[in-house]
Order: C-alpha cells, then sequence, then structure tokens
C-alpha cells in the first residue's frame, strides 16, 4: 500500500509529525473511506459548510457537486477567512472551473496551508475522497488549527478543552473523537458547563446514546446556532464514529461556547480594569481621608503632649502618665496602625497605579507621604518629650512628697517627744525633794541633757529638710515653713530651760548637802552622846545589892568619879544642840522645804535635852541611896560579928560533946551500966546548954531578916551549929539506946560482959574509919578473921541479914545479932519444938485439947488456929504439926 | 541473877530449911541444905531465894504461907529459885 504522507505543515505551529502522521495514517488515500465514515463525513462536512454559507445567503446539497465550479468553495473561504478572493471566473468551462478551485485551492495555500495530493481537477470531477479530504483541510486550517487551549493546540488542543470542560461530568471520559462521544454524554456535558439553562444533564441516561445525541443535537441547533452535522443513529450503530466529522462538529461547540467564553473574559477584563480603577479611586479616598484623620488626630495630640503644666500631687502626675500609657497601649497603636495602613494603601495604590497603567497617585496639598512622616515624627517628638517631662515631674513629685512626708512624720516624732518636756522642765520638783532625789533628779536631768543633744541633729534635719522643699517649691511649702518654725522656736526655749533647771538642781544639792553632812555630823556625835546618857541613866539607877561596907565604899567612889565627867559631858551636848540650830537656820534662809527628819539618825534635840535633865535629876539621888546603903552595911557588919562571936564557941563546944560520946561508946571502960550512966550525964549537960543556941538562933534570925548571907568572922553557920546540935542530941539519944539494946541482948543471949568486951574489940578493930559501923569491906575480913570461910553466895546472905536494909554499914548491934544467932539460932527454934514435945507426950503432933490444957487460952487458939495439920507418919485427926510452926515463927523451916 | 526450876520427886522431906517470909521482911531463901537430900540432888543451892512454888510466885507470902504451901505438894514439888 502506498503510503500516504499528508504531511500538512503550518507555518506558524509546527507539530511533531510523527503525530500527525499517526493520525492521517487511517487515511488511505487510494481506498474508499470506510462507508460509514464517508457518509457521517458528507453528512457533517455539508452542514458545516452550510452553516457558513448561510451567512452568504447559500447553501450545499451535495458536498462532491456543490463545489465543483470552485464558486461555493470561494465563498466558503470568503465567509469563514472574513477576506475577498479574487474574482471568480463566471464561465462554465471546465478549465474555468478548474481556475475557480485553483483560487481556492491557492487561497487555503496562502493560509499556510500544504495542500499535498489534492487537486484541483480532482475537485472539479467529484471525488469524493478528495473533496471530503479538502472539506476537511478547510475545516482543520479554518475551524480547529487556531484553537490553543493551555498552550496546546489544534486536536490536542480542541481535546484537552473537550477533558477540561467535561472533567466534571463523571460518566464522561473523552479521550478521542471517535467512540468518546457514542453515548452522546460528552455533547451533553459540553453544553450543560456552558448553559445549564438548556439542560438537564442529571436526567440524562448513558444507557440512551441515541436519546442522548439527539438531545444534544436538537439544543445545539436550537439554541447555539450549530446545525444538526451527526446522525445519531449513524454514530449509536458505527462502532467506530467518523472522528474527522465528529472533530468538526465538536470545534463548532468549541467556537461557540470559546466565543461566549472570550465575550465573558473580555468583560470580566473590562470589568477587572474597571474594578481596578474603582478601587483605586477608593483607596484614593481612603487614603485622603485616613490622611486627613490621621493628621487631624496627630494635631488634636501634639498639643497634649506638649503640655507642660505641672501637676500638685503625684498623685494627680500619675495619672496623667496613667493617661499617657492609655495613649500609648490603647489610643496610638491603632493610629500607628492606621499610618502604617496609609502607607500600605499608598504603596499598594502605587503599585496597583503602576501595574495599570495609571499615573502614580498624587495626595493632595498636605497630606504626602512626607507631610505625614513629618507629623509622625513631631508626634512621636513630642511624645518623648512629655514621657521625659512626665517622669521628671513623677520624681520630682515623688521627691517632694516623699520629703513632705518625711518632714512630717520626723515634725510629728518631734513634736510628740518635745510635748511634755516643756512640762517637765518647768517643775520645781526639787523644791521639796530630799538630797538622793534630788541627786536622781539631778541624774535624770543628765540623761535628759543628753537625749536633747541627741534630738539635736534632728532638729537640724527637720530644718534640712524645711529647706530642700522651699527649694523645691513644694506646693504646701508655707504650712512647712510655720511648723518648722514653730519647732525651732520651741527647741531654742527648751534648751534655755534645761539650763535653768540644771542651775537650780545643782543649787538645790549644794544646799542639801550641806545640810546632810551636818546631820551626820548630829548623828555622829549625838549617838555615843545618847548612848553615854542612856547608859548613865542606867548607871544611875542601878539596883545594887551589897554585902560589905567595901562595896558600897567602891559604888561611891565610882559615883564620884562619874560626877566628875558630867561637865565635859554637858560641852558635848552643847556643841550636839548647836548643829540642829545651824541645821534650821540654813534651811531657814534658803526656803527649803523638807522635812528636818535627820536620815542618819533617830535622836532628837529634845530627846537629847530630856535625857540630860534626867540625868542631872538622877544623881543626887543616887547619892542618897549609896549613903543609906552604906550605913546600912555598918550595922549589918555589926550583926556579923555578934553573931560569929557566939558561934566560934558553940560550935567547938558541940564537937568536944561529940568527941566524948563516940568515945565514951568505943572505950570499954566499965558496964553497960556505967556506960549508961555516963551517957546521962552527958545528956544532962547537953540539955542545960539549949539556951545557947536559942540565942544564937535569935541572932541568926535578925541577921537573915537583915539579908545577911555571909559572915567572914565564923566559919560556923547557923545550920552547922543546929545540925551538930541535933546530932549531938540524936547522938546521945542513939548511944544510949545502943547501950540499952546491948544490955537486952546481953540478957537475951547470954552473953557475958567479957564476951561482950571482945564482941567490942573485934569490932573496934574492923571499924577501920572508927565510925561506929563497918563497911562490907570491914565485915567481911573481920568473918574471915573469926574463921568463916564464905564464898559469895553465903556472905550475901548473912550481908542480908546483917544489912536488911542494904545501907552497906553493919551496926555493933547487927554484929553482935549475927555473932550471937549463929550459935543460938537453931536452938531458939528447937528449943520451941522440944518444948511442944513435952507438951505433946512425946508425939510428933499435938492436939488441941493438949495446948487448952497447958496453954491459957488465947495462946492455946493462937496455936490452934495457925498449926497446920500433921501430915507425917501416926497421924491422928486433929494433930497438930508443932514443928513446921515453930520454924515457922523464926521463919525458918526444914522441909 | 540465874533464874532456874527445879522439880523434886515425892514424897518429903525434901532435905532443905527454908527461911524468910514477908512478916519477916525477908526474902524466902534456902539457909540450909540435906547433904544428900533431894533438894541437894537437884543442885540447889543455899542462899538461893525462892521464886515460885508450885508456879504460883512466893512474893508476898508469909513465912507460914510458903510453909503450907510446900507442905501441900505431896507428891512431887516444882520450885523456881534464883541464884
Amino acid at each position: 500500500m502506498t503510503h500516504i504522507e499528508t504531511s500538512v505543515i503550518y507555518n506558524d505551529q509546527e507539530y511533531d509529525q510523527y503525530e500527525y502522521m499517526v493520525q492521517e495514517e487511517e487515511w488511505d488515500r487510494d481506498l474508499l473511506l470506510d462507508p460509514a465514515w464517508e457518509k457521517q463525513q458528507r453528512k457533517t462536512f455539508t452542514a458545516w459548510c452550510n452553516s457558513h454559507l448561510r451567512k452568504a445567503g447559500t447553501q450545499i446539497e451535495n458536498i462532491e457537486e456543490d463545489f465543483r465550479n470552485g464558486l461555493k468553495l470561494m465563498l466558503l473561504l470568503e465567509v469563514i477567512s472574513g477576506e475577498r478572493l479574487p474574482k471568480p471566473d463566471r464561465g462554465k468551462m471546465r478549465f474555468h472551473k478548474i481556475a475557480n478551485v485553483n483560487k481556492a485551492l491557492d487561497f487555503i495555500a496562502s493560509k499556510g496551508v500544504k495542500l499535498v495530493s489534492i487537486g484541483a481537477e480532482e475537485i472539479v470531477d467529484g471525488n469524493v475522497k478528495m473533496t471530503l479530504g479538502m472539506i476537511w483541510t478547510i475545516i482543520l486550517r479554518f475551524a480547529i488549527q487556531d484553537i490553543s487551549v493551555e498552550e496546546t493546540s489544534a486536536k490536542e488542543g480542541l481535546l484537552l478543552w473537550c477533558q477540561r470542560k467535561t472533567a466534571p461530568y463523571r460518566n464522561v471520559n473523552v479521550q478521542n473523537f471517535h467512540v468518546s462521544w457514542k453515548d452522546g454524554l460528552a455533547f451533553c456535558a459540553l453544553i450543560h458547563r456552558h448553559r445549564p439553562d438548556l439542560i438537564d444533564y442529571s436526567k440524562l441516561n448513558k444507557d440512551d446514546p441515541l436519546g442522548n445525541l439527539n438531545l444534544a443535537l436538537e439544543i445545539a441547533e436550537k439554541h447555539l446556532d450549530i446545525p444538526k452535522m451527526l446522525d445519531a443513529e449513524d454514530i449509536v450503530n458505527t462502532p467506530k464514529p467518523d472522528e474527522r466529522a465528529i472533530m468538526t462538529y465538536v470545534s463548532c461547540f468549541y467556537h461557540a461556547f470559546a466565543g461566549a467564553e472570550q465575550a465573558e473574559t473580555a468583560a470580566n477584563r473590562i470589568c477587572k480594569v474597571l474594578g481596578v480603577n474603582q478601587e483605586n479611586e477608593k483607596l484614593m479616598e481612603e487614603y485622603e481621608r485616613l490622611a486627613s484623620q490621621l493628621l487631624e488626630w496627630i494635631r488634636r495630640t501634639i498639643p497634649w503632649l506638649e503640655n507642660r503644666t505641672p501637676e500638685k500631687t503625684m498623685v494627680s502626675m500619675q495619672q496623667k502618665l496613667e493617661d499617657f500609657r492609655d495613649y500609648r497601649r490603647m489610643h496610638k497603636p491603632p493610629k500607628v496602625q492606621e499610618k502604617c495602613q496609609l502607607e500600605i494603601n499608598f504603596n499598594t495604590l502605587q503599585t496597583k497605579l503602576r501595574i495599570s497603567n495609571r499615573p502614580a497617585f498624587m495626595p493632595s496639598e498636605g497630606k504626602m507621604v512626607s507631610d505625614i512622616a513629618s507629623a509622625w515624627q513631631n508626634l512621636e517628638q513630642a511624645e518623648k518629650g512629655y514621657e521625659e517631662w512626665l517622669l521628671n515631674e513623677i520624681r520630682r513629685l515623688e521627691r517632694l512628697e516623699h520629703l513632705a512626708e518625711k518632714f512630717r512624720q520626723k515634725a510629728s516624732i518631734h513634736e510628740s517627744w518635745a510635748q511634755d518636756k516643756e512640762k517637765i522642765l518647768s517643775r520645781k520638783d526639787y523644791e521639796s525633794a530630799s538630797l538622793t532625789e534630788v541627786r536622781a533628779l539631778l541624774r535624770k536631768h543628765e540623761a535628759f541633757e543628753s537625749d536633747l543633744a541627741a534630738h539635736q541633729d534632728r532638729v537640724e534635719q527637720i530644718a534640712a529638710i524645711a529647706q530642700e522643699l522651699n527649694e523645691l517649691d513644694y506646693h504646701a511649702v508655707a504650712e512647712v515653713n510655720e511648723r518648722c518654725q514653730r519647732i525651732c522656736d520651741l527647741w531654742d526655749k527648751l534648751g534655755t530651760m534645761t539650763q535653768k533647771r540644771r542651775e537650780a538642781l545643782e543649787r538645790t544639792e549644794k544646799l542639801l548637802e550641806t545640810i546632810d553632812q551636818l546631820f551626820l555630823e548630829f548623828a555622829k556625835r549625838a549617838a555615843p552622846f545618847n548612848n553615854w546618857m542612856e547608859g548613865a541613866m542606867e548607871d544611875l539607877q542601878d539596883m545594887f545589892i551589897v554585902h560589905t561596907v567595901e562595896e558600897i565604899q567602891s559604888l561611891i567612889s565610882a559615883h564620884e568619879q562619874f560626877k566628875a565627867t558630867l561637865p565635859e559631858a554637858d560641852s558635848e551636848r552643847q556643841a550636839i544642840l548647836g548643829i540642829q540650830n545651824e541645821i534650821q537656820k540654813i534651811s531657814h534662809s534658803y526656803n527649803i522645804v523638807l522635812s528636818l527628819t535627820n536620815p542618819y539618825s533617830t535622836i532628837k534635840s529634845e530627846g537629847i535635852s530630856a535625857k540630860w535633865d534626867k540625868v542631872k535629876q538622877l544623881v543626887p539621888q543616887r547619892d542618897q541611896a549609896l549613903q543609906e546603903e552604906l550605913a546600912r552595911q555598918h550595922s549589918n557588919e555589926r550583926l556579923r560579928r555578934q553573931f560569929a562571936a557566939q558561934a566560934n564557941v558553940i560550935g567547938p563546944w558541940i564537937q568536944k560533946k561529940m568527941e566524948e560520946i563516940a568515945h565514951s561508946s568505943i572505950e570499954m571502960s566499965g558496964t553497960l551500966e556505967d556506960q549508961m550512966t555516963q551517957l546521962k550525964q552527958y545528956e544532962h549537960v547537953i540539955v542545960n546548954y539549949k539556951p545557947n543556941i536559942d540565942k544564937l538562933e535569935g541572932d541568926h534570925q535578925l541577921i537573915q531578916e537583915s539579908l545577911i548571907f555571909d559572915n567572914k568572922h565564923t566559919n560556923y553557920t547557923m545550920e552547922h551549929i543546929r545540925v551538930g546540935w541535933e546530932l549531938l542530941l540524936t547522938t546521945i539519944a542513939r548511944t544510949m539506946n545502943e547501950i540499952e539494946t546491948q544490955i537486952l541482948t546481953r540478957d537475951a543471949k547470954g552473953i557475958s560482959q567479957e564476951q561482950m568486951n571482945e564482941f567490942r574489940a573485934s569490932f573496934n578493930h574492923f571499924d577501920r574509919k572508927k565510925k561506929g559501923g563497918m563497911e562490907t569491906d570491914d565485915f567481911r575480913a573481920c568473918l574471915i578473921s573469926m574463921g568463916y570461910d564464905l564464898g559469895e553466895v553465903e556472905f550475901a546472905r548473912i550481908m542480908t541479914l546483917v544489912d536488911p536494909n542494904g545501907s552497906g554499914i553493919v551496926s555493933f548491934q547487927s554484929f553482935i545479932d549475927f555473932m550471937t544467932r549463929e550459935t543460938a539460932d537453931t536452938d531458939t527454934a528447937e528449943q520451941v519444938i522440944a518444948s511442944f514435945r513435952i507438951l505433946a507426950g512425946d508425939k510428933p503432933y499435938i492436939l488441941a485439947e493438949e495446948l487448952r490444957r497447958e496453954l491459957p487460952l488465947e495462946q492455946a487458939q493462937y496455936c490452934i488456929t495457925r498449926m497446920p495439920a500433921y501430915t507425917g507418919p501416926g497421924k491422928a485427926p486433929g494433930a497438930l504439926d508443932y514443928s513446921s510452926f515453930s520454924t515457922a515463927l523464926y521463919g525458918e523451916s526444914d522441909l | 541473877m540465874d533464874l532456874y526450876s527445879v522439880t523434886l520427886e515425892g514424897p518429903a522431906p525434901w532435905g532443905f530449911r527454908l527461911q524468910g517470909g514477908k512478916d519477916f521482911n525477908m526474902p524466902l531463901t534456902v539457909s540450909r541444905l540435906t547433904p544428900g537430900g533431894k533438894a541437894a540432888q537437884q543442885n540447889v543451892g543455899v542462899g538461893d531465894w525462892v521464886v515460885s512454888i508450885d508456879g504460883v510466885n512466893a512474893e508476898g507470902l508469909t513465912h507460914v504461907e510458903a510453909q503450907n504451901k510446900i507442905k501441900a505438894c505431896t507428891d512431887r514439888l516444882s520450885l523456881t529459885l534464883s541464884r
């Protein structure tokens, strides 16, 4: 087969030959067109030509016939190009027709289409294929070639356009110019896309391609002025509809809509431009407006910022600062924004104008960018200045307020301190104070003075602050000055008063000291003097007890000595009283009001005077008393002597008698009866001597009444004499009694005189101390010498017998009793038993009737009642035990 | 002063001599002992005081009362003495 190379090369656009060749490969020149395609092309191309030819008022019926003479062809070209072709030849001859066709073909070629293998003769001859090919070439060149969609042109461009426009329709997928269009939805979609009012796309059904196609064809013809160039049935029934036909019909849609679009675009452009213009104008107006506003605002604000009226208080200043802050925070930012906006607007405007080729915007007089900039600068300058000023002012006010407060504080403190000081300093408390109190006041005053000094610099500080307030022009400075003045005046006054007080206190102190010294002097002298006086009073009233003349005489001499000291004492007294007077004089002359109580002494001058008078009084009293006593002592002495004289006689006499009596009892000259006689003589003498004793007693009584307790003239006291006398009496009596008992004993025990003398001699021998009685040891020695070998127990027994009272002395009588008993005691009891035995007829018991018969009734009854019943062997009823009875009589029973 | 007690088995004689009594103002004492007698066998001592007879306090008894008390004890004699 012949490889058709119908490469149509366009001058202004170059295609990839390959692409185009691919498309054209389907067309085989030599072969008949696919009959279906031929049919479709014929219909479509005819309709297309007619759509243009009707503007020239003509139509074609048969595409291969009606173009044979070339006239309608030339007409068609003129219509579709809008250009005049060369005048056609009006002949009917073949060569006329060929010439006309050639004119048409030349025109086509002059439009840049290389018509290869299409000749005029074939057209004149009515070659369908050629004719269709030529028409297709024309369609391609004039309807399709100029299509440009997104830099894609011609067929691809058209395809792209279709794809873009049908993109929203999901059931449409345009990939080619044949089968994609079979279901008719693509056409409908295209229509709906541009004129949704013409078609209700949602009602369309993919399965009704015929309906869809017919609908589209119908609408296109009626509303879009696109004749029906396709046959719906043909399209549906052909498996692959003719591409060119489809392309041709679709290109009509493109031109219809794109045209509208162009118009729209053009309108848009105009609108845009107009809009831009309007916008620009609005922006300019806006700019003018904002600029005016801003400038106005700046104009208003700057004076406010330049206002430098100072405020009085920090609070109001702070309020201003607050306002400024508000301005900065709230009022200015929007303005800044406005300015910014202005600038932006201006720039934008300028840019827009520049872009839209309009002259630059020139703001009106005074609203130029520079004006605004400079105004703004002024504003900011003013702001800065204002802020600075505000801060300075605030600082200043702060300082002022601080100072003022400080002043107030210090002043208050000082005033409160100084408040009562005036009163204190004017007190006259020292006038009635004691020395210690005045001294205390002086100390307090010293402390006050240093306190005052300490406050000096505080006052200076206050003054300094006041000064500063003046310099800094404090608004309430007058009041401050007044107060400061008051403080200073008071301060000076206090200074003066302090000084005065000091002087007064010191003066008073001096005086009180002097007085105090005097008091001390007084005390120092008055106390001992007082003691002396009291001592003297005591002594002068002293109760004395004297017993001798010497004693009283010494007292008298002491008294005389005392009297000698009186004048000296008197002068001391006067001196002391003088001191007191001195004190009073001083206190009166200096008007010192204080109680003149001597702190060092409780002794008063009146007391001293009183005592002194008393002393003076007592002295003669004492004299008298002493003299009286002296007389008494003398008399006592006399009594003593008297007594002594007597006692010294009586005493020895008694002594002598005692010795004589003792001697006589110890001596064993003569019988006991002789001794008794002698003793009786003694007794008689003694009794006759009694009156002497009585007399002595009388003297003694006198002595006692005179309260004489001693007597150096005799060693014998009354008691001595008395005792001695009584002892004498008792001795003589006892001695006599002893002799009597000895006589009795001798008679009772049948002791001979020689025995008696023996006993006496032993006794005397062992009476070592010659007291008339043996001591225990003496007795023991005696017994031992007599051959009694005694154990302690036995000796003790014997001691109880001889000394039943435990006196430790064995008398001669006891001694004799013991000596005689030992040898005779058992006999005595035995004798009685023996006597009873005789009466009982040798029985060991005795009967009551026997007793009655032998003894007097009374004694018999005594025995009967006391004798125990006999319980021994051979007892009879009524038998009485006389043995135990007898031994019992002597306190001894054998059991 | 040692107190001691003896119990002499009867019958009498007990083998001692009683001396003293309240009526004699002398304490009841043993003034003599029969050598080998019942009292001597029981180591009663001469000079010992009789404190109680048959449990009865002997202080304050007269000689006859004491004697009778001792005589009343036939089978047995209990004495408390002190040496």
